[in-house]
């Protein structure tokens, strides 16, 4: 870029100025809300630890299911195209256009004591609405969606010849799929784990409603700003703060992790490095 | 223009003409009534007798927990009407000279309530503390509050010795309004919930009693929100929910509002 741009050099930048207010400014305010002594104060509360632990935890646990059971149905996606793998791909989007709330009622209505599976379950002497396993089954189904997409897309990237390549070579398919396929399509199952274990963090809607709302055992960190909202809003607001920092903290390494594996493996896998685009799908 | 590109347009000048015919109109003033979630149903029919009283007036009305309903209006939303199921939640408005002129609307209870099937053969209310879920309101908004309360009262005044704590362990989930704890029992999900005596709707949950001695009085208080948009409204609304006509419709509800006495 050179000095003394003209306007119409600039014209990208300023169209693009307006998006990047409204997704910045209120995340500024929160941070200007809040004095260093609110933020120990939303630290201190005894919502906070819990809150914090419980949400680290499941959704460690629905990342780690969603990427063992999602990648082999974005392998499958991404390797048969078709009308069959079209609808299984819309299926798959659903939850993503589904409200949360009507996701947690269609759970309800799947793994409730009343639902479908519910006398079955308890017959095996299990429970899932108001256990931590609720909470992890309510991350897992409005997660899971942008991990399979980003995957299947990876997936479609990689040059089937040189998975036919490997297979000459005398690699099995599985053993191609793990040595080829896998570490070409790593940057983009990467940034789609980041965006599926945001999604999950974020979760509130559906496990509201599915696993209720117990300090410790359901209560993550959304339910706990919403609870703590409606006694000291300094408190929420602190703990707001908290979540955002810590979703940062976390994103950002996984937004400069495919960069650095793509400079690390040199990988010829188009827009590897930018794999956000690829969630949005053919 | 492709066909489908000319129906589309169609259908963007039709939903641009009828918003504009929405908002265009304003015949009828609007008067907002923020009240708390267990007066659904009672104000909902009050609404419509004010409106036959005022055609005027068009009654909006918020349900949710008083807290949530408080919280909205000390952030600024537009109300006329506050109605708080309890008094600590409307004496913070007043304190802060957001709600003026509050009085006592109407009397209410607790109950316990079970699905209709019974799973967990509640017949009293020291059975809650063998139930394999409860569902209570948080600490925070009303019945939450009074459950804790009629808890307590238990142990102290009813000779339950470890009842509050036993009971508290079998919570599985505090909900946000009494609506939200009945739906659990309603959907079969808890085995008990506590909530009001009105929300026991016969037929979708049965009820249990609460002992006299534990059980408490949950005080409805409704007042005019300063700065309201609709003061003249508001105040008629005020009379109409105290006149003879509106404590019909409250006791029809379930609510006790034979208060002779404000405060």
């Amino acid at each position: 870029m050179t000095r003394g741009r003209s306007l119409t050099e600039r014209a990208p930048f300023l169209a693009a100025v307006p998006m990047l207010l409204i997704l910045a400014v209120p995340l500024v305010a929160l941070a200007g809300a809040s004095s260093p002594g609110d933020l120990a104060a939303g630290a201190r509360n005894p919502l906070f630890g819990p809150a914090l632990w419980l949400s680290t935890r499941t959704t460690l646990v629905s990342l780690a299911v969603v990427v063992l059971a999602g990648t082999p149905l974005a392998w499958w996606m991404a390797s048969r195209p078709g009308r069959r793998s079209r609808i299984v791909e819309s299926l798959v989007d659903l939850p993503i256009v589904v409200p949360p709330a009507v996701m947690g009622i269609a759970l309800l209505e799947a793994f409730g004591r009343n639902g479908l599976f519910g006398p079955a379950l308890s017959s095996l002497g299990l429970h899932i609405p108001f256990t931590t396993a609720a909470v992890v089954t309510a991350q897992i189904v409005v997660s899971a969606p942008f991990y399979i997409q980003a995957s299947a897309t990876a997936f479609r990237r990689v040059d089937e010849d040189l998975l036919i390549v490997a297979r000459t070579l005398g690699h099995s398919g599985s053993s191609a799929f793990f040595r080829v396929a896998v570490p070409l399509a790593l940057p983009g199952m990467v940034a789609g784990a980041a965006l599926c274990w945001a999604r999950a963090l974020g979760e509130f809607g559906a496990t509201l409603l599915f696993a209720g709302n117990l300090p410790g055992t359901t209560q993550t960190m959304p339910l706990a700003i919403y609870t703590a909202l409606e006694s000291d809003a300094r408190v929420a607001v602190a703990l707001s703060l908290v979540l955002v920092g810590a979703s940062a903290f976390l994103l950002f390494p996984l937004r400069t992790v495919p960069a650095l594996i793509v400079r690390r493996f040199g990988t010829g896998n188009p827009g590897g490095g930018r794999p956000v685009r690829g969630i949005a799908g053919p | 223009m492709s066909k489908a590109g000319r129906s589309l347009l169609r259908l963007f000048v039709w939903a641009a003409g009828a918003a504009a015919c929405a908002s265009g109109t304003p015949e009828r003033e609007p008067l907002r009534v923020f009240a708390a979630s267990s007066l659904t149903e009672a104000f909902q029919e009050m609404a419509a007798a004010f409106e036959t009283a005022s055609p005027d007036t068009d009654v909006v009305l918020v349900f949710a927990g008083s807290q949530a309903l408080r919280l909205q209006i000390e952030q600024g939303a537009q109300a006329d009407i506050f109605v708080s199921a309890n008094h600590g939640h409307m004496e913070s408005l007043t304190r802060g000279g957001l709600v003026s002129a509050e009085r006592v609307l109407a009397e209410n209870e607790l109950v316990v309530i079970v699905p209709p099937d019974n799973p967990a053969g509640v017949e009293s209310f020291g059975d809650l503390a063998k139930v394999e879920r409860l569902v209570i309101g948080t600490a925070n908004v009303p019945v939450g509050a009074y459950t804790r309360e009629a808890l307590r009262r238990a142990e102290t005044d009813g000779g339950l010795p470890g009842f509050e704590a036993a009971v508290m362990g079998r919570v599985v989930s505090e909900e946000h309004n009494v609506r939200l704890v009945r739906a659990k029992v309603e959907l079969g999900e808890a085995d008990a919930a506590i909530v009001y005596r009105t929300d026991a709707v016969p037929g979708r949950v049965r009820t249990v009693q609460v002992p006299p001695g534990v059980n408490v009085r949950a005080r409805y208080l409704i007042g005019v929100v300063a700065g309201a948009g609709n003061p003249a409204a508001a105040e008629r609304w005020v009379g109409f929910v105290s006149s003879p006509e509106g404590r019909r419709i409250l006791s029809r509800h379930g609510f006790l509002s034979d208060i002779t006495t404000a405060q």
